[in-house]
């Protein structure tokens, strides 16, 4: 974990309220798919969680929605050569295992971010599939990065594009066919919800979970999750990836 | 180079910047990030004699200039702490063991069990997130006499600190009960209770309704606060309250405390306590105060 002052090399708009910020750390720091980082941004006490999506060498990509005032101020103000205070990698991030060769990832909203780190880094050595959920036409981005495994499906709500429908179903009607190994999974909880009552304790489920943080080190027991055994896990810290009967969503 | 040193009921600090309760965990997290052995000591996350699992989510909101938090004193418990992280934290700086009860028994209780073994016991008596205790002792004059005498009591030879809330009627009333009931020092200000409302919903961010308040934007409150209770009392003070500077850290000490506590900054800058003892040091350099401890209390009113 490292506290680093980046410089933004780029920060568009790639779909609706949808931005990918690209940032050179001055130094290769490696970052594990499913990992994220601590974004500070000019006049916010809390600095913002937000998954990478590509760690190449220096050079880190997230992509965020525009959710508040923080973010809107990360998309508004932060042009390339500005600086950037970055904490990061933090968190556990994914890990399948070497006899896991079937890999299904299912995502919805911003959720689909950290998955497109997990594809890039299983896609090249295991059967990975997609299903990949969008509100509509406007918010679908990225595309060609979830085409790298054996197959996509892009979902939206309202059919614009793709399987009509959430991520979730669209899996559930493909399980049998595909019969991953494992599933990675991230998105709005009652999307996980579903995929826990649909899959979960049938094979390994890992989620990656969103909560409001405060330091994003595991110090300030702020961004808590319950799990099953009845204690509390720090999503910052001990996640933000658990398999998905280990904690309550 | 400027000395850096403070003396604190008897005991000396390598400098007068300590992380604040709850901020900071035991200090094993910003270890990665930098030697926390460069700071004057460690205020821990809040004990309780049993494990406490706290408030549900969300526990934390941000508005201008400030966040609220209603974590609600999550903790391993006093024990745990004294097995898996005491030994490690006393190898590397003063560790302050911030307390909290339920009942006077309990604050008597675990101060017992503090005592000798921690550098100085702060008594968290103004939580405003925990229905049980916190707040409950902390409001009224006669209660904080009451259970400072109690953790006095049970701790006599550890240097105890009274943490006082700022959500009161009179800071010099309560910080004078706390010196009347044996107190060594005190510590101010807890945060200010406060309500964030998500408008959309038209409910709490917090789950627990309202937080406590604390950053940048209640520093010249607390300043305020600060400076009272230096006037009010003999005691030393320890000074906290949205400080994210040296410069910050400079009016605190002028307004009466011996030693500040960094807590939100550390949020916004992990380095936060570090540069904020670095620049304490500079700004002494550059104004030709040899020692920190001069400053302590020089504030003239006009």
């Amino acid at each position: 974990m490292r506290e680093v002052t980046a410089t933004v090399l780029e920060n568009i708009r790639i779909a609706e309220d949808t931005y990918s910020l690209t940032f050179a750390c001055g130094e290769e720091i490696p970052v594990r798919a499913g990992q994220f980082c601590m974004v500070g941004v000019h006049g916010y006490p809390l600095r913002r969680p937000i998954a990478v999506c590509k760690a190449e060498g220096e050079r880190i990509t997230v992509c965020y929605r525009l959710k508040g005032g923080g973010t809107r101020t990360l998309a508004g103000s932060y042009k390339a050569g500005e600086k950037l205070s970055v904490l990061l990698p933090l968190g556990n991030g994914f890990s399948v295992k070497e006899e896991e060769k079937r890999v299904a990832v299912v995502g919805g909203g911003a959720g689909v971010f950290p998955l497109i780190a997990a594809i890039r880094r299983y896609a090249p050595e295991k059967e990975l599939f997609a299903y990949m959920g969008f509100r509509n036409r406007a918010s679908v981005c990225m595309e060609y990065e979830m085409r790298r495994g054996k197959k996509l499906v892009l979902c939206t709500d309202d059919g614009s594009v793709g399987y009509k429908g959430s991520s979730v179903q669209a899996f559930m009607e493909d399980i049998g066919e595909v019969k991953p190994s494992v599933v990675l999974a991230c998105g709005p909880l009652p999307m996980l919800r579903a995929l826990k009552s649909a899959a979960g304790g049938r094979l390994p489920v890992y989620v990656s979970l969103e909560e409001r943080m405060g330091c994003g080190v595991g110090a300030c027991l702020v961004c808590v999750c319950n799990k099953t055994d009845g204690a509390h896990a720090r999503v910052c810290k001990d996640g933000p990836v658990f398999e998905i009967g280990e904690v309550e969503l | 180079m400027a000395d850096m040193r403070v003396t604190l009921c008897g005991v000396e600090l390598k400098n007068p910047v300590i992380p604040a309760s709850g901020t900071f965990g035991f200090g094993r997290e910003y270890d990665e990030i930098y030697d926390i052995s460069r700071l004057g000591g460690v205020a821990t996350k809040g004990l309780t004699l049993l494990p406490r699992l706290g408030n549900p989510t969300p526990r934390i909101a941000e508005s201008h200039g400030v966040i609220l938090n209603a974590v609600g004193l999550q903790n391993p418990g006093v024990e745990h702490f004294i097995e898996h992280d005491l030994a490690w934290l006393k190898g590397k700086t003063r560790v302050i063991a911030n307390v909290a009860g339920s009942t006077l028994a309990e604050y008597g209780e675990i101060c017992a069990r503090l005592e000798g073994l921690v550098d100085f016991i702060e008594l968290n008596i103004s939580c405003p997130n925990v229905k049980c205790g916190g707040m409950t002792f902390g409001v009224k004059p006669e209660s904080i006499r009451e259970v400072t005498a109690v953790a006095k009591k049970n701790c006599p030879r550890t240097p105890l600190i009274v943490k006082l809330s700022p959500n009161v009627e009179s800071i010099p009333a309560n910080a004078r009960a706390a010196e009347e009931g044996g107190a060594d020092c005190i510590s101010l200000v807890n945060t200010f209770t406060g309500l964030a409302i998500d408008i959309e919903r038209r409910r709490p961010i917090l789950f627990n309704n309202t937080g406590g308040v604390s950053g940048a934007g209640i520093k010249p409150i607390a300043v305020r606060m600060v400076y009272e209770a230096a006037k009010a009392v003999k005691l030393p003070i320890v000074g906290m309250g949205g400080i994210t500077s040296a410069e910050d850290a400079v009016e605190f000490l002028m307004a009466g405390a011996t030693a500040v506590q960094v807590g939100t900054a550390n949020f916004t800058d992990t380095r936060a306590s570090l540069a904020i003892a670095e620049g304490l040091n500079d700004w002494c350099d550059r104004h030709l105060v040899s020692r920190v401890s001069e400053l302590t209390g020089t504030l003239k009113l006009n």
